[in-house]
């Protein structure tokens, strides 16, 4: 009797343990994985992503006018398994923490993540290559950054740089 | 009178759950969502019925594999009209990780027409209510 006394004090003192979720918004752990948000500043379109997607929801695509890369998540194939974030080399896909996914049938096919990658022209031979960021940059150069300009070039032209100038010899 | 029963019937959709060949993955969040105490969706006036012929919205979760697909479709035309459909899970909605199977035979709404879609691999708890919740608004307007 007595702890029954007890647990029925208790769960007054407490509270209902309901969330009281659609009234009221419900708080998401940090580490959630939800809907996917693409950072199309970092992103170098290396595929890795569309490659190891286990949904096949990831495309990246050349856009119509060449000047850039679609990248488009349809959530609605989407596994929010996370393999995507983990395999970017430059950290350009994170899963948020946003797990409102419910919607309505007219907006089946439009229920995506898209953004641009645009192409930028090589310094050197202008031909249009896609920038790294500013983070793959420090990454890959040191704290001191691309002294020589050459993340801004295409290929060809890097290699022809560096025979000419070679990394050591300054 | 009927008037008057339409009003109150309103208030309190009946939800059923057909499992068209899910991993159950799906069916144990939408069971959560009902049974748990912290997630509650008959806060909303709705409640889990055990049979197609008391139900108003419905929720399908799973791929709808070749041999399950008729027995679907037979499911689904005892539910009594108006009826909201609800594709809980990527797999219902699209495929998910099953698409091109030869298993598989194919969205769901190339077979019933569905009003509310809710993503996830399994969706979370909220999503279901959020997704619930919204069913029952078209469901309002359907009568």
């Amino acid at each position: 009797m007595s702890t029954f006394l007890k647990v029925i004090l208790q769960n007054i003192i407490k509270g209902p343990s309901t969330i009281k979720y659609p009234f009221e918004d419900s708080l998401a752990p940090e580490k959630l994985r939800g809907k996917i948000k693409h950072n199309p500043d970092a992103c170098v379109a290396c595929h890795m992503c569309e490659y190891v997607c286990a949904g096949g929801a990831i495309r990246l695509q050349e856009s119509a006018d060449k000047k850039g890369v679609d990248f488009v998540v349809w959530h609605n194939s989407c596994t929010f398994c996370g393999l995507c974030e983990h395999y970017c080399p430059t950290n350009a896909i994170h899963l948020t923490n946003d797990y409102h996914t419910a919607h309505l049938q007219e907006d089946k096919y439009h229920y995506a993540e898209r953004t641009f990658v645009m192409k930028q022209k090589c310094t050197r031979c202008g031909e249009p290559i896609i920038p790294l960021s500013p983070s793959t940059v420090e990454k890959i150069y040191g704290k001191e950054g691309d002294v020589k300009g050459l993340s801004k070039m295409c290929p060809q032209c890097r290699r022809k740089v560096l025979w000419e100038g070679g990394v050591i010899k300054k | 009178m009927t008037e008057l029963l339409q009003k109150i019937v309103k208030k309190s959709p009946w939800i059923y759950r057909i499992n068209a060949g899910s991993c159950n993955g799906c069916d144990v969040e939408m069971a959560t969502t009902a049974l748990i105490p912290r997630y509650d969706v008959e806060r909303l006036g709705c409640k889990y019925c055990g049979s197609p012929k008391h139900a108003d919205i419905v929720l399908i979760s799973g791929p709808v594999t070749a041999v399950v697909k008729d027995k679907v479709l037979r499911v689904y035309d005892e539910i009594p009209n108006p009826k909201v459909v609800v594709a809980v899970g990527i797999c219902p909605i699209s495929g998910g990780v099953f698409r091109d199977s030869y298993a598989v035979a194919g969205q769901l709404d190339s077979y019933i027409p569905v009003d509310v879609n809710v993503p996830g691999c399994p969706p979370r708890p909220q999503a279901i209510i959020d997704g619930i919740a919204m069913a029952i608004e078209i469901w309002k307007k359907k009568f």
